[in-house]
Order: C-alpha cells, then sequence, then structure tokens
C-alpha cells in the first residue's frame, strides 16, 4: 500500500440506500473543492484503530465539491465496513486519504462486469465511458436485487444494461462464457467482484490481449500480522549466504557483514536503502515501491522473503 | 554572511501524512517544534528517528526552478505549492545552505541550521511526482529552535553569523 496524503473531511450527507448499504457524501472542512479523481479511482479510508480500507468513489469526478462512497456493511468482514456503516454519522469528522487510481479507463469500448459490491469502482467508469459513447454493455450480478445501485447504473446505461440476481428464480444467470465469446475483439474488458467472478473471466479470457483486460484488486496489506521467519540473503557479487533471524532485517545482517548500504528511515518509507533482487520470494513492507517496482526491487530496511532472496549487490 | 529575507508560508500538518494546514501566526518552542506540528508532537514519519527537526525550511527559489524546470532533469516543470512541499516555513532570499551550523533570526525566534533536508521517495509517492532528483541539494534545511517565540508570514529573516553550539552536519 502506497503512502498518499491524508485529508479530515466531513462528513457531509449519508443516504441509507438499502439495509445492509449506505452513501456516504464527504466535503472538505475548508476548501471548496477536493482533489481531482479519474474514473475507477479510491480513496484510503483510515478507521479510529488506525487500520486502512479502499473504497471506491462513487460520485462524479466532475462535481469536486464532494466525494462519495457506498459501503456494504459485511458482518462477517475485516471490521471495516461496519465501522463506517455504524459511525460515520453526518457531521463526523473522517480522514480520508487523496484518491489514486489503479484501475483506470483506457481509450476504446469497454463491457463491464460487476460483481455485487464490487461495482462501485465501475459506475464511474461506465458514466465516463457512456458520456463518449463507449459503453459496450454493463453485466451487474448480485444475490438480490438492489435497486438503489440498479438505479444509479440506469441512468447512464440506457439499454446496455444487463443485471442478473442469484436468489432471484425469475432473474437469468450471467452465462460468462457465452458473453465473452460473442465479444468484438477489440473491446476491453473492466471486471471488479469476488475473486470467483474474476478468476472466472481471467479463465475465459486467457487467449484476448492482457492490454484489453482490467481487474481492480483491493490490496489488503497482509503481512502486517505476519509473524516474522529467517530466512537467507545471497548477495550476487560475492556469492555469500547469510542468515536473517526473526528479529533482524536484511540490512542490519549485510552492515554486520561488512556490506555498505546507505539506509536513512529504517521503516521502509524514505527509499535510501532500495536495491534490487534478481530471485526470491520477496514479502514486501515498505510503503513506497509500486507493484511493478517491486517485481524486481526491495527495501531491505524492512521487507523479508520466504527461504530465502538474492540480492543484485 | 549580510542578506535580508522573508517568511513566506507557515505550513503544519498534526499526524504523518496528513495534509498541510496553513498558519498565519505559529508558536515555536525553543528544544520541541511549532505547536501543533507532528513533529512538536511526535507523530511524525521521521519521529522514531531521532534527528533535528524541530521545524523545516525550504527556499521559495527551488520551488520557482522546479517549475522552470531548472535544470531539466525531471522531463518537464514540476509544480509543488508551498502546502505541498511538507516542510513547515517557506522563505525568499534565504541561503539555507550556507547555515548549517549558524543562528539565524526570522522575527524574535531564533533557529540553528541543524542538517540539510534530503529529498525522499516518502514525498515523492505523497505528490506523485518525481521530485526526487530535482530537489537534490535544495530540498531545505533542518533546524533547531534555540530562542522560541511567535512568527508570522512577512516576517524579516537574518544571519546572525554565529555558530551554532548544536548538533550540525
Amino acid at each position: 500500500m502506497s503512502v498518499r496524503i491524508i485529508m479530515k473531511l466531513l462528513v457531509e450527507k449519508r443516504e441509507q440506500l438499502d439495509d445492509d448499504l449506505v452513501r456516504v457524501w464527504f466535503r472538505h472542512r475548508m476548501r471548496p473543492q477536493l482533489p481531482k479523481w479519474t474514473p475507477g479511482a479510491h480513496v484510503d479510508v483510515r478507521l479510529d484503530d488506525g487500520k486502512i480500507r479502499q473504497y471506491s468513489l462513487t460520485s462524479d469526478p466532475n462535481d469536486l465539491a464532494r466525494y462519495a462512497i457506498t459501503v456494504k456493511r459485511e458482518g462477517d468482514g475485516r471490521g471495516g465496513s461496519a465501522f463506517i456503516y455504524d459511525h460515520f454519522t453526518e457531521g463526523s469528522q473522517v480522514r480520508v486519504s487523496m484518491p489514486r487510481n489503479n484501475f483506470k479507463l483506457v481509450p476504446g469500448k469497454g463491457v463491464l462486469i460487476a460483481g455485487g459490491i464490487g461495482v462501485t469502482p465501475l459506475i464511474s467508469m461506465g458514466r465516463a465511458l457512456s458520456q463518449i459513447k463507449m459503453l459496450e454493455s454493463f453485466h451487474f450480478c448480485a444475490k438480490t436485487s438492489r435497486p438503489s445501485i440498479e438505479e444509479v447504473l440506469s441512468q447512464f446505461c440506457e439499454g446496455s444494461l444487463s443485471t442478473y440476481f442469484s436468489n432471484d428464480p425469475d432473474s437469468h444467470r450471467l452465462n460468462l462464457a457465452s458473453l465473452i465469446e460473442n465479444l468484438s475483439s477489440d473491446l476491453h474488458i473492466y471486471c471488479c467482484g469476488p475473486e470467483r467472478l474474476m478468476s472466472e473471466v481471467k479463465y475465459l479470457t486467457s487467449d484476448w490481449n492482457p492490454d484489453q483486460l482490467h481487474f481492480e484488486t483491493f490490496n489488503i496489506s497482509g503481512d502486517q500480522d505476519q509473524k516474522a521467519e529467517p530466512f537467507d540473503v545471497t548477495v550476487s557479487s560475492t556469492g555469500e549466504t547469510l542468515r536473517v533471524s526473526e528479529s533482524q532485517s536484511i540490512l542490519d545482517v549485510l552492515r554486520v557483514a561488512g556490506y555498505v548500504i546507505p539506509s536513512s528511515c529504517r521503516q521502509g518509507i524514505c527509499g535510501t536503502c532500495e536495491c534490487r533482487y534478481t530471485s526470491g520470494d520477496v514479502i514486501h513492507r515498505d510503503s513506497i515501491l509500486s507493484p511493478d517496482e517491486r517485481q524486481d526491487r526491495i527495501m531491505p530496511c524492512v521487507s523479508r522473503a520466504r527461504v530465502s532472496v538474492t540480492l543484485d549487490l | 554572511m549580510s542578506w535580508t529575507g522573508k517568511l513566506l508560508h507557515i505550513h503544519i500538518a498534526p499526524e504523518a501524512s496528513h495534509e498541510m494546514e496553513e498558519l498565519t501566526e505559529a508558536q515555536l518552542v525553543a528544544g520541541k517544534g511549532i505547536v501543533g506540528d507532528r513533529y512538536y508532537l511526535g507523530r511524525g514519519t521521521y519521529s522514531p528517528k531521532p534527528d533535528c527537526r524541530e521545524v523545516t525550511l525550504i527556499e521559495r527559489e527551488a520551488l520557482d526552478a522546479l517549475c522552470r524546470d531548472d535544470p531539466p532533469m525531471q522531463g518537464a516543470a514540476i509544480n509543488v505549492d508551498p502546502g505541498e512541499h511538507r516542510r513547515n516555513l517557506t522563505v525568499e532570499g534565504v541561503p539555507l545552505n550556507h547555515l548549517v551550523g549558524y543562528r539565524f533570526q526570522i522575527g524574535d525566534v531564533i533557529l540553528s541550521g541543524g542538517r540539510l533536508n534530503f529529498p525522499c521517495r516518502y514525498l515523492e509517492n505523497l505528490l506523485e511526482r518525481p521530485v526526487f532528483l530535482p530537489l537534490y541539494n535544495r530540498s531545505g534545511l533542518n533546524c533547531w529552535i534555540e530562542k522560541g517565540g511567535v512568527i508570522r508570514p512577512g516576517d524579516a529573516i537574518i544571519p546572525l553569523n554565529e555558530v551554532t553550539d548544536k548538533p550540525h552536519r
């Protein structure tokens, strides 16, 4: 999860959309406008216990006076949605990051496939595509009908919206294989929803050009509760292999062994000690490397590895 | 040294990564920081690491240079507003790099230069702009507060030409 600036925003309005669904509107306490964002963007919402949850913006990017997120209360979730649902009341002050977008629209016509609350990033994307006549079709699957969501989607989808509700015997089921088989090869697919839905779409499009496939996956900063395990670090230039115990960092071990590596913050945020690795299953614990950069770079002050890692030093 | 500079902006943030807020006046406390700022409160990104960071300054001229893409190192001009660079004080006409180890005065407050600020990837990530390289050697000055007091934008800044006995490097 990368760092970003946190704003203190006011909850301007809270709309109960359904028994378990709420739309929360934010505005800035002092400024008339919030930072710009693009369709598909999300914000980090900080909870009182310091935890961070990511939510897609579901408002209109042309209206910068306010942001909205749409939250489904997940009783058996990790607690974020329940906290927001229970505590984000009108007038309360909350900490929300500036938006960031990992799920951007690209030029070309799009087919949008949403599963459940995974519809949220696709709302602004569908609206934007529709405005430029590039929305091929919008497929929304859920367990039960969600009139509030369908109403929002129908405002811009015109005839291109199809809905599928698995608990409704009168509803169609989405036949993904048939849908994808009949798509024109120049379309882009944008998909967000449960892992099972996204896996099936990935499987059915395995012969597609990857540039035409777009999936939104919210990262859980998964290692924050992980217990550190010992592993080996190998320095490629010397071939030396050193053991990193559960209480040491790679940086500590390399320094003791005489390797000179500049460092500053020792918290994985300043980037001074960044180096490359050539092999190994790295557990990234820094706050600054992008997913692409993490393919071959590591912050040895905080990051670790499973079993072993070879550094390009 | 003989020059007279000016304090343009004062910014603080209550916690690490939080948006900076502009002040029309600020209370500086010797040995601590700016009242209300994350480093005064011990909640800054780098608070766990003992360092000179009671108050941080940056030159408006350095920000102007980024805005002109000068030198052309990052592909395009970069606009960094005074509320974005995360230093507390934006100053004009003050040769910050020459003040490491020296006392200088802002209004009634006396600061001393502890060390040059170093650009970091953290800031680059926060801003989503490639400021790391173009801020090299002009990323500002981290200072000790030797004599506290109130400062306001528009206050004159003058050198005292005295070597500090505070740590500096």
